[in-house]
């Protein structure tokens, strides 16, 4: 091995000091050194890789799908994910809906529900074909989780229970190419034909936290100066529970003690000027529109339930 | 919102030459080739149905990722059955191969399985493909690609009968089972098959229809002047071709 390659190994190491996350990589502003010092070595490479890509391919003009929700927050303008899909024939089926009444995103749910990467490319292919953002939930602070799950072809990743800032910067450093972070660069489904992926993703990508514990409100202020997280997601039923309120999240949502904690979350994400993400039903939406927040979720539940009791109903009034 | 174009059909319609490809199973191995197949004007992807394992169950999936890339998705199906057939285009598949048919009956089989009434009898129901497309029942039956393979001694026998029925697009002329059924099992190359087949594409053409054709790259030549429009290929060649050259290097390199 040359000396030189020997010499840049170690800076890394001494700079970098292990190959895992830790408190002292997030409080470097993210960007470690030695990414600065390697960051030319990158260019070289990726625009190595981008020459080959085109001429095997000999690319006529495949741009990166366009994420609608990040689209959208960024003009101002509210976006809206629904969840309640486990299975590509039903997104696909569900399309036309969503583009009819201007629905942004499909959420998938990796923390509680089966998504996982087997899975991935078939439901967020399915998403594709309605130009809806495959927005994935997964259930680990963890760097390799995350771009992986980028890989597979979610364009927008949120990540449950970020406490701190550091953790915040964690879901960065696996969300962003260098210099911004650390994911590892490789081309996701979503670059299949795209000739500057590398040179884009990391503005397509959307990044969510939840802030969803009372230690997480403690810590807000400095969590909120973390940069390239695009909403921080205040979710009801978590945040309860860490203040000693367990039960239905849009219940233990009206405890005034969650309220109150809750809103004043929302008015500081805003006060920030970041963008703040809800969940919430048809009931709660005024509410939470009103504390500014510019990402939902939703869930297709209501809606059965809804069509359910109102079709039995005239099943009933017809049968006597 | 519009159904989407069937390419293959759009290109023979046109009078081109549409060429698919066959060798995948899974449909992310698609989305990885659609911009190849994109930069250099392949048509669509065979759906192997008759013999391996793309089913109702997977369908979705394999033809959503030909969707993404404009690609026509050709499923070939193990039986000449109606409810097979429409069942088949219901999930998603925008062409349908129909193997071993033989006489003008079974041919209309299928225009009866793939074509909506006055046509034929497919079942009304709208389509994956149809999803949102308001008008799917009317233009359905402009866009389904129906081929029939022809594969017997007995299809040759009875070709202009066969060559009479409307609505089939391209009549397959495959090569191993004719020459099983001429007794040369394996045997593909030899005079008396090739031959035979050569009068059934030079009919084929005589009466005004497509003709399709199991293609490697050295019978590109050979199909393309009987006047083949539909050419399947495969990817195994390509990466036998690939592995070879690579490990050829290395070999050279490792010495």
């Amino acid at each position: 091995m040359p000396a030189s390659i020997q010499k840049t190994i170690d800076q890394r190491i001494s700079e970098l000091g292990h190959a895992t996350f830790t408190e002292r990589d997030a409080s470097a502003n993210i960007i470690p050194n030695h990414v600065k010092s390697l960051q030319h070595v990158r260019q070289i490479q990726q625009s190595r890789n981008l020459a080959t890509i085109r001429r095997s391919v000999a690319m006529s003009e495949i741009k990166l799908r366009p994420n609608r929700v990040k689209e959208k927050i960024y003009a101002g303008e509210v976006a809206v994910s629904v969840v309640g899909f486990t299975h590509p024939d039903d997104i696909d089926n569900f399309g036309p809906i969503a583009n009819a009444n201007g629905i942004d995103a499909v959420w998938l749910e990796g923390e509680h529900a089966g998504v996982d990467h087997a899975n991935l490319g078939n439901l967020t292919r399915a998403c594709d074909l309605w130009g809806l953002t495959p927005v994935v939930r997964i259930n680990e602070n963890s760097q390799g989780l995350i771009y992986r799950t980028l890989d597979c072809g979610a364009q927008a990743i949120a990540v449950p229970h970020v406490n701190t800032a550091a953790e915040a910067q964690n879901v960065v450093l696996g969300g962003k190419f260098p210099p911004i972070g650390r994911r590892g660069n490789y081309a996701s489904r979503q670059g299949h034909g795209v000739p500057n992926y590398m040179e884009l993703a990391d503005d397509h990508s959307l990044l969510i936290v939840f802030i969803e514990d009372i230690i997480a409100y403690q810590n807000l202020d400095e969590i909120l100066e973390v940069e390239h997280i695009d909403i921080f997601f205040v979710a009801p039923g978590d945040f309860a529970a860490s203040m000693g309120h367990k039960g239905i999240w849009d219940q233990v949502a009206n405890i005034p003690e969650v309220a109150e904690t809750m809103e004043d979350t929302f008015r500081r994400i805003q006060a920030a000027g970041r963008i703040a993400g809800a969940t919430c039903g048809k009931a709660g939406l005024q509410r939470y529109l009103d504390l500014g927040a510019k990402f939902f979720l939703t869930t297709t539940q209501e809606w059965l339930d809804d069509g359910a009791a109102n079709f039995m109903s005239i099943v009933k009034s017809h049968t006597g | 919102m519009n159904l989407r174009p069937n390419r293959a059909k759009e290109k023979l319609n046109a009078g081109e030459v549409a060429i698919v490809v066959g060798g995948f199973n899974s449909p992310d191995d698609i989305d990885a080739f659609g911009p190849t197949a994109n930069a250099n004007d392949i048509a669509g992807v065979w759906l192997e149905g008759e013999h391996a394992g793309v089913d109702a169950s997977t369908l979705g999936n394999l033809t959503r990722a030909c969707d993404l890339w404009g690609l026509t998705p050709v499923c070939r199906i193990n039986e000449n059955s109606q409810g097979l057939i429409y069942r088949t285009l219901d999930c998603g598949a925008q062409g349908i191969v129909v193997p071993h048919v033989n006489n003008a009956a079974e041919a209309r089989n299928v225009v009866d399985g793939g074509k909506f009434p006055p046509i034929g009898k497919r079942g009304a129901y709208t389509s994956r493909q149809g999803h949102g497309v308001l008008n799917y029942m009317q233009v359905a039956d402009d866009y389904s690609l129906l081929v029939i393979l022809i594969e017997d001694i007995i299809a040759y026998q009875n070709l202009d009968e066969i060559l009479e029925v409307d609505n089939i697009d391209v009549f397959f002329v495959a090569p191993s089972d004719f020459a099983a059924s001429m007794g040369h099992t394996g045997d593909n190359g030899h005079p008396e098959v090739v031959e035979t087949m050569n009068d059934a594409f030079r009919r084929i053409e005589a009466a005004g229809r497509n003709s399709g054709a199991t293609c490697a790259e050295s019978e590109i030549p050979r199909y393309l002047d009987l006047g083949a429009k539909f050419l399947l290929t495969s990817i195994g060649p390509w990466l036998s071709q690939g592995a070879a050259s690579f490990m050829s290097n290395v070999n050279a390199h490792s010495k």
